[in-house]
């Protein structure tokens, strides 16, 4: 059977092929892939999802895939990084929409481990890359590494998950924890514990960053 | 998008053979792009070689933002002086770092008032400016991966900083005078050579988020638990000590130290005219002893040990203790020495209960 490779020509294309990709019984990791490096990033069409957070890397929701996949954007500003995680047995897409991303990946700790993790690789990903990754091919962590621009990246999870492991890279402890959205669809989602958010005067550097109006 | 490179201008010459002459183009551009209203102003990257037009606070009266990142420019120039408005200057990616590359007169000018926002990283500064010292309303200041060495400690004078980003430097100490910024709640310092943290460090209550992550550190100052506020921590490489370490160098105190302490832990009163003044000062110096057995004080000699303390129960961060004795011991464990002991001890004590305060720690 052949695998028709999808040109994604606007990000409202590619969400559309990709419900129509994830109705199928079957999905195709190599088509989704090629689908999302195929979309040129176009800033005009995702800046209503890129909300940056001072403090750290944020998760915008996009589109919910009707429950059979989660599509979000990552907005990371200078010096933002994650901890190493895992991915909780679904697939993980990551493209680059704006700036680099550096992802180092590290092999599953030893069961009673309480040694440094092992690193196998490290790379940085350039705009418009795609990468991919699973639990069965290991645990990354994602960093923006520059100090002087910010990096947003494009996310597709399948099936959807809101919780992970994060890894102490020293001990190789795990951790659980719950992940939100710092918005979805656009609009901001305002959690209780995060009350400071609306109090600190918003910085409006970063979406001025880009010159756009 | 984001910062290009510097590239030439993209207006075609005329005459093929003249050099272009970037100041020029930029003054005639600017002068046509002239507007009384214009709120924000975004140079395309260029290569100039000489400041930013004089004109331009005459030609943007109105400007709040100016972005001129990845313009080539080596100095600044007295033009943005009289812009009244300016709250965010963005100057990423260029040639600034050698003397007078920001215009003299900063701190006393209408934009040394208004400017809230400035970026400087990516440029060659191997010192803070000094000219920077006098922007009293600054919130958020960037000098990202720059050549710095150092902190100056007249960096307090930034009354109004929230926003500190200096990752990507060669920053080798941290002076204690950061602590005096009342209101910093972000402080970027990775990717640096930083060996310690000053304990005063504790002293910045606002503190959200602190970046620590790729230096030299081998612990942390057992102070850092009072940042109850901090919700980001890195730390991940870091060559973090992962064994109990106990500094086995103790100076035994001196006479002036024990009267001292005697003094401060029997409460002998004393007035400061009973006293040449510099040992008043001496005696104002005593630090406690953080061993709730003890209640003692210390002045110079000392024991340091490094214990552990679990974060969230599950990661375990080296703290430094100072202790007034061999004999006292740290109230973060009372439990064995060794390096997989587990720190959780009967009794809830002063540690353990700070620790969990932090909600989120971001290591390794």
């Amino acid at each position: 059977m052949e695998t028709e490779m999808w040109k994604a020509r606007s990000l409202e294309e590619l969400v559309r092929i990709l419900h129509r990709l994830f109705a199928e019984d079957k999905v195709s990791v190599e088509e989704v892939q090629a689908l999302m490096e195929s979309y040129e990033s176009n800033p005009e069409e995702w800046l209503q999802y890129a909300k940056f957070d001072q403090y750290r890397y944020t998760r915008n929701l996009v589109d919910n895939g009707n429950g059979k996949f989660n599509l979000m954007i990552l907005c990371w500003g200078e010096g933002h990084g994650s901890s190493i995680h895992d991915h909780t047995d679904s697939h993980c897409f990551m493209k680059i929409l704006q700036g680099n991303l550096k992802e180092t990946l590290f092999e599953w700790p030893e069961k009673k481990g309480n040694g440094e993790m092992t690193k196998k690789s490290e790379r940085v990903l350039r705009e418009n890359q795609c990468a991919y990754i699973n639990d069965s091919i290991g645990l990354h962590r994602v960093e923006n590494i520059s100090h002087t621009e910010s990096a947003v990246s494009l996310h597709l999870y399948s099936p959807p998950f809101d919780s992970c492991n994060t890894f102490d890279q020293r001990t190789g402890h795990k951790h659980k924890v719950k992940m939100t959205f710092y918005s979805q669809f656009g609009e901001r989602t305002l959690c209780v514990s995060r009350r400071w958010h609306a109090v600190l005067q918003p910085l409006t550097e970063r979406c001025h960053m880009w010159g756009w109006g | 998008m984001a910062a290009a490179e510097p590239g030439e201008p993209a207006v075609p010459e005329e005459d093929p053979e003249a050099e272009p002459e970037p100041e020029l183009e930029l003054s005639a551009e600017l002068r046509s792009r002239r507007s009384a209203e214009a709120r924000r102003l975004v140079l395309s990257p260029r290569r100039l070689s000489g400041p930013l037009p004089a004109g331009l606070s005459q030609w943007f009266p109105a400007l709040e933002l100016l972005d001129v990142s990845g313009t080539g420019l080596a100095e600044l120039g007295g033009g943005l002086l009289a812009l009244p408005r300016l709250h965010t200057l963005l100057a990423k990616n260029n040639r600034l770092g050698g003397p007078g590359s920001l215009p003299k007169g900063l701190g006393q000018a209408p934009l040394g008032r208004s400017l809230r926002v400035l970026n400087l990283s990516g440029n060659r500064f191997a010192e803070l400016p000094p000219a920077l010292l006098g922007l009293r309303g600054l919130q958020s200041l960037s000098l990202g991966g720059n050549r710095l060495h150092g902190i100056p400690p007249d960096i307090q004078e930034l009354r109004s900083l929230e926003f500190l980003y200096l990752g990507g430097n060669f920053i080798t100490s941290i002076p204690p005078e950061l602590a005096n910024l009342p209101s910093l709640s972000y402080l970027v310092l990775c990717d640096n050579k930083i060996q310690s943290i000053p304990p005063q460090l504790a002293q910045l209550h606002s503190l959200r988020s602190l970046s620590l992550h790729n230096n030299l550190l081998t612990y942390l100052p057992r102070e850092i638990l009072n940042l109850v506020h901090l919700e980001e921590l890195s730390l991940r490489g870091n060559p973090l000590v992962v064994r109990f370490v106990r500094d086995l160098t103790y100076n035994p105190p001196s006479l002036q130290e024990l009267a001292g302490r005697t003094i401060k832990t029997r409460n002998v009163p004393y007035a400061p005219s009973d006293l040449p003044e510099n040992l008043v000062r001496y005696l104002s110096l005593a630090s406690n002893c953080p061993n709730p057995k003890c209640g003692g004080v210390y002045f110079d000699s000392c024991v340091r040990q490094i214990k552990f303390v679990d974060f969230c129960g599950k990661y375990r961060i080296p703290l430094m203790h100072y202790l007034c004795s061999p004999e006292c011991s740290s109230p973060c464990s009372s439990a064995s020495q060794s390096s997989t002991s587990q720190s959780e001890s009967d009794s809830e004590d002063e540690a353990s209960v700070a620790a969990r305060r932090m909600q989120k720690v971001l290591l390794g």
